[in-house]
């Protein structure tokens, strides 16, 4: 898409907007709408509309596919980690409570690191998914 | 909600129509996607309307996530249809 100057220039200026709101979702994601799953895809909608705009080949060199599955397994990690600090600390899985000094804290920081998990994952499977898309044709 | 809220909404719904009308008659694959960008548009302008009405406060995050959809998806297809391959 190299002739085309309006969607590149307007695509540069968007894709920071897109990736801050994603993290706003994120992060934001116990008071409004939104949390990690919807955050990953909007953070993940973000890059597929570089990877359509300057080609594939550009977003590859980025994000490669073997970086991309090791996100993902890292974000499900996280998540699987954090339930089981739960159990190791004498409580049940996934125990937010038993995380920090106090139960506020322990919330805060299980909610926090839950949702990180959940938004590394399903931005990362939602990437693998358009990459495989695009492989469909070729073999 | 108000009446002049009511008015608008009436005013946009009618315009929607339009370019659902637009979109059945069009002979261009081009005009088609122009006019379902329009239609999107126009529910982005109805989430923000339905939002200043009621007691809820997320619905202008809904629809900028339901502007930027739009604008990716009208990016993919027109892409699509020019070099009949989504990336090159």
């Amino acid at each position: 898409m190299k002739h085309h100057a309006i969607p590149r220039i307007v695509t540069k200026l968007i894709i920071p907007l897109i990736l801050l709101f994603g993290l706003y979702v994120q992060f934001h994601g116990e008071y409004s709408a939104g949390g990690g799953f919807q955050a990953g895809v909007i953070f993940a909608a973000g890059f597929i509309l570089y990877a359509v705009i300057f080609s594939l080949d550009v977003a590859k060199s980025i994000l490669n596919i073997n970086m991309t599955k090791s996100l993902m397994a890292l974000g499900l990690l996280l998540y699987i980690t954090v339930g089981f600090v739960g159990i190791l600390s004498g409580g049940n899985f996934l125990d937010y409570n038993l995380l920090s000094n106090t139960k506020t804290n322990g919330q805060m920081l299980g909610i926090f690191l839950v949702e990180l998990g959940v938004g590394l994952t399903v931005s990362n499977v939602m990437i693998l998914i358009f990459y495989a898309f695009n492989d469909i044709g070729k073999s | 909600m108000s009446e002049i809220n009511i008015l608008i909404i009436l005013m946009i719904s009618i315009a929607m129509v339009i370019s659902i009308f637009r979109f059945i008659t069009a002979k261009e694959i081009f005009t088609r996607i122009l006019s379902v960008n329009l239609i999107g548009t126009k529910i982005v302008l109805l989430i923000l309307l339905v939002g200043t009405v009621s007691i809820e406060k997320d619905f202008t995050d809904i629809a900028m996530v339901y502007a930027l959809i739009n604008f990716i998806s009208t990016i993919v297809v027109l892409k699509y249809y020019e070099d009949k391959e989504v990336s090159k």
